[in-house]
């Protein structure tokens, strides 16, 4: 269908991978992506239950006369249709409002901070309220442009888990990529991460899409990422099952992106997938 | 209960996005749970009541049963038959005697059918050209008729029906149904089948019923692919 | 671990799932205390702030107070909390009438600390507005914590400012009113009630901890039918100070932004001047009720000339405070004009008629402050509210009454909006509820989507489109090109009647040349106001909505008008 994805605009040598790789990824899932270049550094997101203020780095508003030639040319080298948004509401004069009816969101892994914390380990208190409240999964990009060959699904068996599984098999229909799974076989055995899988009706859908599950089973988790493809999309839920899973990411989660610099697609609790 | 969004959306009749803002902005009592939608069936009826919305639980909805598809010329024409050199020198002879000998039909209808043929041929003529007529009871028959039945009349001697285009007529088809919609549907489909040339000329060879409902089947596959009423 | 976990969503408990008054009652009680808690730090850091600085009040450099002031609570907003400056109530309303009553977090404590930073210095303001600004976002964000929707939270932003003018004056009622006839915008007894509670609940903290006083208590007036004539002309004076105080801001603010420098230094220039004059006529400088409480007491004495001219200072300190980037609200300053706007009057008429015994100018002090409220806010009721809870005089309700409501149909005849709510209704974006905007705005042109059109392709045959038009039941048909499925065009059953029935023309006559291709097309994301314009623009019924050059599905106002009636009739219900 008509997918949309909010990306903003950063008009320099490092927005630009970060620009590549939201046309890349639409490409692939034929999505359209929705470029806002800011005019100033601060704007509001009303979510449904949050409004989110975005303070931007002040790198986002270099040289602004040539930030829509850049953009436009990124984008038709692509053959893609440049389309730009335009705030209607404001706040305040300087608060524009920017509304979040997108279908997926493109993040560096901190949108408030300096260029130079953006690296391994980090993700940014914004970011982390956005992939909250959104309904969108959140695309967080790596630093340097890289096509993804594959696609990889983390899945815990939380709610959150079959979100992604369920993100993960559209996407995999849509682009005619690879699946993998990947579980962690923790206290559970294998058998309980399939009756989930059936419990939710989506041994079908596993069997049709999904190349290979991978489960595993070295108890250090860290050790296992090496298996995962160095040029996958991975997906991922962001929240587990303990008890402070509205507050925190989960613990995968945040080993998940302190050790692979793949690009990443983060499921929030307020996403509802389709397949 | 929980519900799936497009469960609610269906006993509401409404666009999905249009409840889900109404969930949020809290102005229906549906609470959104993690996996699903709680409904409270008294206090959803009430509020519906208070608004003058359509409302039914979505157990009816799911059990909504199909439209009936439209009956086939085919069943129609099996059921009423084909009858072969019938005899008459006029239009009424010939009906009187149509009807006698249709199966199916019930004995204390037959008079009424009869009359109603009759009263259809007194204001305007069946007879559609290149020889065929189509009578039929200007009012569907609902209460005499438990299903559609077109009986396919070869004549012995062609007669003089006051066609459009005065030919005389050598076969009848008399359709009989239910329901304006339905009798309109298998007339379609018939006039289909005549206006084919080569159709009238095998018509008139007087074809036996099982030659006969083979064309008729050919034809009807070609209509349904062309997705044609 | 369930229940441990599901005291988040109380919204979802059994006993309020049918009925959730409860619920906002007991909300409403956290929520009034908590902002009434906020609204007492405000005011005792305010007198502490006052008793620290009072010592230096001798010295020559006094009036380069309120610059440092104004220039650290503008650099405080700026740089450490990121937040624009000024944009309180009216960001509160925005809010309430286009996103349930979002707010950001930081709003709960931001302002409190600049509007100290700027008032305790010696800035012309009030800190009622900050404090409201505060308890409206602190109402929001508990609403965020226990997720509730947004009907609730609007109703627990509106405890919040009433919890919070309730505790600042100790006028509960003023507060309910406030909250109602401001903020909220609509009288339902859904919100009537919670915001009693969170009065209550605020004008109790307030009273426990700083004592059940009324900030200005007077001697008895006697009224007469002369000073109730009077009213009329007091009445036409404050209209006038209103209006003269609101141009005067409006157009600080403009002057300021042209100032290339930055923010914090036109806030330093606009307190550097304010000093000046404060210098002169201390009466100013700060919140005033000092003042206040003199001018109520008749205790204020000093010529016709003098006092002309302090209204005129108190306006003007007030417009550069806040135009020039200090932060604060308008009540008190607008309290202290009020008041001197009444003594003025009361001189005034003594000198012309002497031999009327007028009432005491305290009175008339009264009745000004009435005036000037109801003028600047055009909210009459809030006007004599307050006036009669922070006075405990009610025998001045009738002249009271009458100020109030002639200045609010004056100031409303010259300044259609009211001084919060004007920034809004420029760009159009205040959309009480159940109003024409507000549904329009509500609804989304995806709600409205019409699916069931059959599209054709530019290079098919009439006779096709026979075809196609036996099995539709639509009137219109989107032309798609073949191979890249981009729209081209519209065909309207009308265009094609006349070939219908010719069957030359079956084989001869092209989609592509019977079809409407220069349409006007709409966007889903289109505001749905517009759409209606268009359509009446251009006379039509149904517009075809095409995203990334795709058909999408059509708009017509036959559908529009359906859902408009479920949208308002859910709007304006009496029960929900």
């Amino acid at each position: 269908m008509n997918h949309q994805l909010l990306h903003i605009f950063r008009n320099n040598p490092l927005g630009r991978e970060t620009l590549l790789q939201s046309i890349y990824f639409c490409k692939q899932i034929s999505a359209s992506p929705v470029i806002y270049i800011p005019k100033s550094t601060k704007f509001l997101m009303y979510f449904d239950n949050d409004v989110v203020q975005i303070d931007l780095d002040e790198s986002y508003l270099t040289s602004p006369d040539t930030a829509l030639k850049h953009a436009t040319e990124l984008l038709e080298q692509a053959g893609i249709e440049p389309i730009f948004l335009d705030p209607k509401h404001y706040t305040a004069s300087t608060l524009p409002d920017i509304h979040t009816n997108f279908d997926y969101m493109c993040c560096p892994r901190s949108i408030s901070d300096l260029s130079s914390k953006i690296g391994l380990g980090y993700i940014g208190p914004r970011v982390r309220r956005i992939v909250r409240s959104a309904r969108f999964p959140v695309l967080i990009t790596s630093s340097v442009f890289k096509e993804w060959k594959s696609i990889a699904v983390f899945f815990g068996g939380s709610a959150n888990a079959v979100n992604a599984l369920k993100l993960g098999f559209r996407l995999c229909r849509v682009s005619g990529m690879t699946l993998d799974v990947f579980t962690m076989v923790e206290k559970n055995s294998r058998e309980s991460y399939e009756k989930i899988v059936k419990d939710k009706n989506l041994e079908e859908e596993m069997s049709l899409y999904a190349g290979k599950w991978h489960f595993f089973e070295n108890q250090v988790f860290e050790e296992n990422l090496y298996d995962v493809p160095h040029d996958a999309l991975i997906v991922l839920g962001a929240y587990g099952h303990h008890l402070f899973k509205d507050f925190v990411f989960g613990s995968k989660m945040e080993k998940v992106q302190s050790t692979i610099s793949n690009n990443l697609l983060i499921v929030g609790p307020n996403y509802i997938a389709t397949i | 209960m929980k519900f799936t969004i497009h469960e609610v959306a269906q006993c509401l009749n409404l666009p999905e996005i249009t409840i889900e803002r109404w969930i949020r902005q809290g102005r229906i009592p549906i609470q959104k749970s993690s996996n699903g939608y709680i409904l409270n069936e008294a206090a959803l009826e009430k509020w519906a009541a208070l608004y003058k919305l359509p409302f039914s639980m979505p157990r009816k909805v799911k059990t909504r049963h199909k439209e009936k598809r439209m009956e086939s010329l085919l069943t129609a024409m099996k059921r009423g038959g084909v009858l072969y050199d019938l005899k008459g020198d006029d239009v009424e002879t010939v009906l009187k005697s149509a009807v006698e000998n249709i199966p199916v039909l019930s004995n204390n209808s037959r008079e009424e059918i009869y009359r109603h043929l009759l009263e259809r041929e007194h204001l305007t003529s069946t007879g559609i050209g290149k020889g065929v007529a189509i009578p039929h009871p200007h009012d569907p028959l609902s209460d005499t008729l438990e299903s559609q039945v077109i009986s396919t009349c070869f004549l012995e001697n062609p007669i003089d029906f006051g066609a459009v285009d005065d030919k005389p007529v050598f076969v009848m088809f008399i359709l009989l149904s239910q329901s304006i919609k339905i009798h309109l549907h298998l007339l379609s489909r018939l006039s289909f089948c005549v206006r084919d040339n080569a159709f009238v000329e095998f018509l008139k060879t007087s074809p036996d019923s099982a030659m006969f409902f083979s064309k008729i089947a050919d034809f009807e596959k070609r209509l349904d692919r062309a997705d044609i009423y | 671990m369930r229940i441990f976990q599901s005291w988040r969503y109380p919204a979802n408990w059994n006993i309020f799932r049918l009925d959730d008054r409860l619920l906002l009652i007991l909300m409403a009680a956290i929520v009034g205390s908590c902002s009434g808690l906020a609204a007492v730090a405000l005011n005792r850091s305010l007198v502490a702030m006052f008793n620290w600085l009072h010592h230096l009040r001798h010295y020559w450099w006094v009036f380069v107070l309120p610059a440092i002031g104004a220039a650290l609570s503008s650099l405080f907003l700026d740089k450490i909390v990121k937040e624009g400056a000024g944009h309180g109530v009216p960001e509160v309303i925005y809010s309430v009438s286009r996103y349930g009553g979002l707010l950001r977090f930081r709003s709960s404590f931001s302002r409190l600390i600049s509007s100290c930073l700027t008032i305790g210095s010696g800035g012309s303001a009030g800190p009622e507005a900050p404090v409201v600004m505060s308890g409206a976002a602190i109402g929001s964000n508990i609403a965020k914590y226990f997720s509730l929707n947004d009907r609730q939270r609007v109703t627990l932003v509106g405890c919040g400012a009433a919890g919070a003018i309730s505790s600042i004056f100790n006028a509960p009622i003023a507060g309910m009113v406030f909250a109602i006839e401001v903020i909220i915008g609509e009288w339902k007894s859904v919100h009537i009630v919670p915001i009693a509670i969170a009065s209550v609940a605020g004008t109790e903290i307030s009273r426990i901890l700083q004592g059940n006083q009324i900030a200005f208590s007077h001697r008895l007036f006697s009224i007469d039918h002369m000073d109730i004539f009077a009213c009329l002309g007091l009445a036409i004076l404050t209209a006038a100070a209103s209006i003269l105080l609101t141009r005067l801001l409006r157009s600080m603010h403009e002057i300021s932004k042209k100032i290339p420098a930055p923010v914090w230094i036109r806030a330093a220039a606009g307190g550097c001047a304010v000093g000046l004059i404060g210098l002169f006529l201390p009466v100013v400088l700060g919140e005033g009720y000092h003042s206040v409480r003199m001018m109520i007491e008749g205790a204020f004495s000093q010529g016709l000339a003098i006092l002309a001219l302090a209204v005129l200072a108190k306006i003007v300190a007030t417009a550069l405070t806040l135009g020039w980037g200090g932060s604060g609200g308008i009540f008190a300053p607008c309290l202290v004009i009020g008041s001197l706007v009444g003594v003025t009057y009361h001189h005034g008429l003594v000198l012309l008629w002497p031999a009327v015994s007028w009432v005491n100018e305290g009175c008339f002090a009264l009745l000004g402050m009435a005036g000037l409220i109801s003028g600047m806010m055009q909210a009459p009721l809030t006007g004599i509210f307050l006036i009669v809870e922070i006075t405990g005089g009610y025998e001045v309700i009738l002249p009271l009454i009458i100020v109030s409501a002639i200045s609010t149909t004056l100031c409303h005849y010259i300044e259609p909006a009211s001084y919060y709510l004007k920034e809004l209704v420029e760009y159009g974006h205040l959309l009480r509820p159940g109003t024409d905007a507000r549904v329009l705005s509500d609804l989304n042109v995806s709600e409205l989507l019409e699916k069931d059109c059959i599209a054709v392709t530019q290079n098919m045959l009439l006779r096709d489109f026979i075809n196609i038009v036996k099995k539709s039941n639509r009137n219109y048909f989107p032309v798609e090109n073949e191979e890249t499925g981009h729209f081209l065009g519209i065909i309207h059953l009308d265009d094609i009647r006349p070939y219908l029935f010719n069957p030359v023309m079956y084989d001869t006559v092209f989609l592509g040349q019977i079809m409407d291709a220069n349409v006007e097309v709409v966007h889903p994301e289109d505001d749905l106001s517009d759409v209606l314009r268009r359509m009446d623009a251009n006379r039509l019924f149904s517009m075809p909505v095409v995203v990334n050059n795709r058909f999408i599905g059509l708009i017509s106002k036959g559908n529009l008008l359906n859902q408009y009636r479920k949208e308002l009739m859910v709007q304006t219900s009496q029960q929900i």
